[in-house]
């Protein structure tokens, strides 16, 4: 039996495919600070033949949650003689222009921990400087002595030539075997070193934590079942071995949101869609992530704590490419200064939560305008809901400054949240080059159906899928993952200039690392898949474009067409092409799978009729006209197969509701996912 | 036409938020497809949307020093092509002219595009980026001994790059032939191009779904909703007239210091800077035009008004900027401007400064007040192909009440600015950094203290390479306020390879270098903020233990006694003397 969990800030969620081949879902709470007995206490509900778990697949926050709550080890830096403040300096931006009292993110690392060595390498990875082994002992002395849990050792001109940093690592782990130590090398190859330096030091600063949650997590599951194959996802979409994510904790910075994004691709792929857009809508935010021709998109532009305000810090981990926004449900509608209407991104959170929650909270949120306008039900609520507190408070805060109804508020505080939605939804497809005509939404999380459908019609986008249990679809991303690993060298070349036999000897080392990784992990050969990529340029420019790459060995041919489809996406990304321009290769990038078997995911059988799953006809509060329309609502599990349902409707579940509008129409598919024609032109 | 109390307010939200994400996407479009490291890295340019009058609707920046600009290429625009059918779909202007529009200095290079719907001009989609090169004089172009503009590069007065959506293959030759790097100047060109195309494109859209009335009362609902914020903050000010003096240092070419001030008048309605009795312009290359003025004094009513809004020309209606004319801060023809931003940035800290003590929940101490450009030329010493460096520098801010100064970030007039990796600065370029670190000079002391400049040294790895350096900042210290001492001054040496040490220097042009000298730029440490000696003294060991401040310093400047080795500390006798305030921090 597989086996997924995903942890979120209140609920841990359980997905498995039950004996007769069929997803079986649970929610049970969240613990912290303990959250490894969340994740048993669910299991041990739920499953009763906990022996028969063959694998074992974990989505964990541990990673975010240290690094946020600042919560890590202390932490020691080794650096290059003179460049002791690379993580004081960063980078000097200041996103908040016109703020003379910008705060600077301040350093993980406090300035008397970190300590420089004598050593130097050029750009071309030749040492001017041998590395003087004699200063790494005092400060290995200095270090212990201050009581240091976890040391980074960043040096520059790394990406290059790691030899300085490897004999570092060496004399540390010889000297301090206790300590947790991380070099630059082991987590990033790419140029830059701000980015790299700060990468290593966040790595060094949770490998502590992650190490001792992984390992209770372990001995927990071992209690009672010792066989089964246990695996954590990473945040490039795919998993790794409780082992292995032990080394690398910072790639398990996002573990939990990416399941999702994968999880579309994989639904995608069962039916037969190529292209889709992930639209993940949660309590505080939105997520959106754009898959192309089956591919999930993986890069490193990875940061945490910035915004249009703060710069935030990098963490050069392959991370997939997700568009977050603070819009979800819990998101308080307020007004400005000159008494505009603004959703977001202030979250009335898990508590107190919305008005309707009837916990104490006295801001209104999109949830209570869904409640207010009928698209949600007070009837299919966790929360006993005092409607008429909702509205007085929509109309207090909201509708009187307009003089309006507090419907008509609520549907204001809809078409607001859905404006800043949009504009997420556009910032992935339409801005990228891409036409969203061509593309099929995915919509999941507890408010992606109740959005999605107006979304997609005002983008373009012609279908939407809700699929099976799209409030844990994490959960159920996971248990369809595979193990993945990329690897990202910065490997600077001209094309004009550039040897074949040297970058095939480049992409053949590195491929040779992804299968020992995979030994490690006791992948077969056979299972092992890689897909290449270059991240390439014009000569002058600095940011790349990613390039799809063939695999094998190259000719001038194949040179001839990377350079052109280089032309092509460029073209596509930023509306023009410079033929005839000299072309660079920055980045290889290699995606390497190691396939496990997975659940096949069964047709459903079900003998109902429209009728059936019909549970009663509500006043809905809809726009264009504005008004109450009566509308049916049904119950999503009794909905009968290939039966169209006409909009407007509402489809109810637990924990979630799907809202069609007049001209759409709603169909479930042979596995139980609903397929929704959004109207779009 | 609808009027606009029958559009539902939330559809003009909806309408605005677009314009505003138009406005973003213009911006990214640039930076994503630019060749010169000083618009992806350092984020040199603005873009933007303006209605069909030049009013600023959205301004994607980079920098702050460019906002308010886009809106006077645009009038100058509508000055020269405004008339009937002048102006026409697929028409592109191009303008670097720092007195008839452009308003910064010929680097500057901005276009401008007419956009129509059914056949009527609605907006303007602009922006302005720059270039590494216009040609000049020297590498690089904006330089800091140039005597006129005739020096400074290639001039655009306003003329159609593009007529109807024909390209001039004139000017692009024209441009190719009189700029040293070509490839990027165009390059750069194109992709300016290219995102004023997004922007015209978006707002097309925005007009096809929601109608060309509802986008212009949308248009007018975002231009009174910038004013209606502003006015509010504008009320909470402190009222009154309030002055501050100050010098623009030297104009590079021997002359200075050149006294300005300003006289900062706030009432209910109004905010009005009054830099009459400045200096005439100078014979050197720091002179400002109006359009220069009127953006640092934007750049600072922002900041003590409201730095978290969406800026439009709204937001600047009560603003009322009075100067002589042919002053240092309101320049004419053919006064030489390269370094405009030194005396845009001494008028901003005139304001700040008259206002730091009345405002401290908006304003610091002094910061590094300069740009510190910094322009290194020469060969690389493996590829033997020529480099250029341009670039700003990082330096120390202010104290301010509650907070420390923030160390090493680009000066007020940049913003959204990286600096250059030292991984990627040793591979392009011919040298090597010895150093980027902080820079410890015990100056800045203040109960919050200011921020730390930066060491930044870097070693020619070849011959015949030349250094051009503006450090602005160089004889006045940078001023502390409420009690907090004075911060240092920008300055950089040349240690040479032979052992001799030249320096220091402020602004210096084209200082040869041979293989193995060292540059070593310093930046100043930004003044501090209350009395030291309320400093607590948990934090003050604590400043020894990081070594921001030695031992001997921590005594003298804070009244504690700090064990070196234990650190351990203890307070001094004249602490007690500071009025027994209890410090919250």
């Amino acid at each position: 039996m597989r086996v997924a969990t995903d942890i979120g800030g209140t609920f841990t969620d359980l997905v498995y495919v039950n004996e007769k081949g069929l997803v079986e879902i649970a929610k049970d709470h969240t613990t912290p600070p303990k959250f490894e007995k969340g994740v048993i206490n669910v299991i041990d509900k739920n499953i009763p033949n906990k022996e028969d778990i063959s694998t074992f697949i974990h989505g964990t926050t541990v990673i975010i949650n240290a690094l946020t709550e600042r919560k890590g080890a202390k932490t020691g830096l080794i650096t290059t003689r003179g460049f002791r403040d690379i993580l004081e300096i960063a980078r000097g931006n200041r996103p908040d222009l016109f703020n003379i009292r910008y705060k600077k993110p301040e350093p993980f690392i406090e300035r008397y921990l970190r300590r420089e060595v004598d050593e130097r390498l050029n750009y071309k990875g030749e040492e001017l400087t041998a590395l003087n082994t004699d200063q790494i002992r005092e400060i290995i002395d200095y270090f212990k002595k201050e009581k240091v849990e976890a040391v980074a050792v960043a040096y520059l001109h790394s990406y290059v030539n790691p030899s300085h940093e490897k004999e570092t690592v060496q004399i540390i782990k010889k000297l301090w075997p206790e300590v947790a130590v991380s070099a630059s090398h082991e987590v990033t190859q790419e140029w830059r070193e701000y980015e790299r330096t700060n990468t290593v030091a966040l790595n060094a600063y949770v490998k502590p934590a992650a190490a001792n949650y992984v390992n209770k997590m372990q001995s927990e599951l071992t209690e009672f079942n010792q066989t089964s194959q246990n695996f954590i996802m990473q945040s490039n979409g795919g998993t790794t071995t409780f082992e292995e994510s032990k080394k690398v904790p910072i790639n398990m910075v996002e573990s939990g949101p990416v399941a999702g994004i994968y999880g579309a691709a994989v639904l995608g792929n069962l039916i037969g869609e190529k292209n889709l857009i992930a639209f993940d809508i949660g309590g505080t935010t939105a997520k959106c992530s754009l898959i192309e021709n089956g591919e999930v998109k993986v890069s490193t532009d990875y940061y945490i704590e910035r915004n249009d305000r703060n710069a935030g810090y990098p963490i050069k981990a392959p991370v997939v490419d997700i568009v977050e926004i603070g819009n979800g449900g819990g998101s308080i509608a307020w007004l400005d200064d000159a008494g505009s209407l603004k959703v977001g991104p202030q979250s009335s959170g898990a508590l107190p939560g919305p008005v309707s929650y009837g916990q104490g909270g006295t801001e209104p949120t999109t949830t209570d305008a869904n409640l207010l306008t009928g698209r949600l039900s007070a009837k299919n609520f966790d929360y006993d809901v005092d409607l008429d507190l909702v509205k007085n408070v929509i109309q207090d805060k909201i509708a009187s400054h307009f003089g309006i109804s507090a419907e008509e508020a609520a549907l204001g505080i809809i078409q607001i949240a859905n404006s800043n939605m949009l504009n997420a939804l556009k910032l992935i497809s339409i801005r990228k080059g891409h036409n969203p005509q061509d593309f099929t939404l995915v919509a999941f999380g507890g408010g992606g159906s109740m959005h999605a459908p107006a979304l997609a019609k005002e983008l373009g986008v012609k279908k939407v899928i809700i699929p099976i249990a799209s409030p844990v679809f994490s959960a159920w991303g996971m248990l369809m993952s595979d193990l993945r690993h990329d690897y990202i060298k910065t490997y600077i070349a001209r094309v004009g200039e550039l040897k074949i036999g040297e970058l095939m000897k480049q992409w053949n080392e590195i491929e040779l690392d992804g299968r020992s990784q995979f030994a490690q992990e006791e992948i077969e050969e056979k299972d092992v898949v890689f897909h290449r990529f270059a991240d390439m340029r014009y000569i002058g420019q600095e940011h790349t474009v990613k390039v799809p790459v063939p695999s094998g060995e190259w000719t001038e041919k194949q040179l001839g067409d990377v350079v052109e489809k280089f032309h092509e996406l460029h073209e596509k990304n930023f509306t023009f092409r410079l033929d005839g321009t000299e072309t660079e290769i920055v980045n290889l990038h290699v995606t390497a799978f190691g396939k496990v078997e997975k659940p096949v995911i069964r047709k459903i059988e079900r003998h109902t009729t429209l009728e059936e799953a019909k549970i009663e006809t509500r006043n809905v509060f809809f726009d264009e006209p504005v008004g109450w329309v009566e509308t049916d609502v049904y119950q999503r599990e009794l909905l009968p197969v290939h039966e169209p349902v006409q909009g407007p409707a509402i489809i109810e579940e637990k924990a979630a509701a799907t809202v069609i509008y007049d001209g759409q129409i709603l169909m479930v598919d042979d596995y139980g996912n609903l397929i929704i024609e959004t109207g779009a032109n | 036409m609808r009027n606009e109390k029958e559009i539902n307010p939330f559809t003009l939200e909806v309408v605005k938020d677009s314009l505003l994400a138009a406005g973003d996407e213009m911006f990214i479009a640039l930076a994503k497809t630019s060749m010169s490291p000083i618009i992806y890295e350092v984020l040199d340019y603005a873009s933007g949307l303006t209605d069909s009058k030049g009013q600023l609707l959205t301004q994607g920046n980079g920098v702050t020093g460019f906002i308010g600009m886009l809106t006077f290429m645009v009038k100058q625009t509508l000055k020269k092509y405004g008339h009937k059918g002048q102006l026409k779909p697929g028409d592109i202007i191009i303008i670097n002219d720092p007195y008839g529009g452009g308003g910064s200095h010929l680097s500057d290079v901005g276009l401008v595009m007419p956009i129509f719907h059914e056949g009527e001009l609605i907006a303007f989609s602009a922006n302005k980026a720059h270039w590494t090169e216009v040609g000049g004089k020297d590498p690089g172009s904006f330089t800091n001994d140039s005597v006129d503009i005739f020096q400074e590069g290639l001039q655009f007065p306003s003329v159609k790059l593009y007529d109807g959506g024909v390209l001039n293959e004139g000017i692009v030759e024209i441009i190719r032939a009189n700029v040293r790097f070509p490839d990027l100047s165009l390059g750069d060109m194109w992709a300016q191009v290219a995102a004023l195309k997004t922007g015209e494109r978006r707002l097309k859209e925005i007009c096809y779904k929601h109608g060309k009335d509802t986008v212009l009362a949308a248009i007018d609902y975002q231009l009174d909703h910038g004013e209606t914020i502003s006015r509010k903050e504008l009320q909470k000010l402190p009222k009154g007239t309030f002055t501050a003096n100050g010098f623009v240092e030297t104009d590079g070419i021997g002359n200075g210091p050149f006294p300005i001030q300003v006289e900062v008048t706030i009432t209910d309605e109004k905010f009005v800077c009054d830099f009459r009795g400045s200096s005439p312009q100078v014979p050197g290359s720091v002179n400002c035009s109006f359009t220069g003025l009127a953006s640092a004094v934007r750049t600072i009513f922002l900041a003590i008004t409201n730095p978290d809004q969406d800026v439009n020309d709204g937001v600047f209606r009560p603003l009322e900027i009075i100067v002589d004319e042919r002053s240092i801060m309101s320049a004419e023809r053919p006064a030489p401007t390269s370094n405009y931003y030194e005396t845009m940035l001494g008028c901003a800290d005139l304001i700040w400064k008259s206002l730091a003590p009345h405002i401290p929940h908006r304003l610091a101490a002094a910061h590094l007040l300069s740009v510190c450009a910094v322009t290194l030329s020469g060969v690389h010493q493996d590829t033997k192909e020529p480099f250029l460096i341009v670039e700003p520098s990082v330096g120390g801010w202010g104290g301010a009440d509650g907070q420390d100064g923030a160390s090493a970030q680009f000066c007020i007039l940049d913003g959204e600015t990286y600096n250059v990796p030292v991984e990627v600065a040793e591979t392009r370029y011919g040298v090597m950094l010895d150093e980027y670190s902080l820079r410890m000079d015990g100056t800045g002391a203040g109960e919050y203290i200011g921020g730390k400049g930066v060491i930044r040294s870097y070693r020619a790895m070849t011959d015949n390479q030349s250094a051009t350096v503006t450090f602005g900042r160089n004889q006045y210290r940078l001023w502390g306020t409420n009690g907090g001492l004075d911060g240092s001054v920008n300055e950089f040496y040349i240690q040479k390879a032979n052992g001799e040490k030249d320096g220091p220097f402020g602004v210096y042009p084209r200082y040869p270098l041979a293989k193995g000298d060292v540059l070593q730029l310093m930046t100043a440490t930004g003044g501090g903020y209350g009395n030291p000696l309320k400093r607590p003294a948990e934090q003050v060991a604590k400043d020894v233990k990081n070594e921001y401040y030695t031992v001997d310093e921590a005594k003298a400047l804070f009244g504690v006694k700090v064990d070196p080795k234990s650190m351990e500390y203890e307070e001094l006798a004249i602490r007690q003397h500071v009025g027994g305030q209890k410090n919250e921090n």
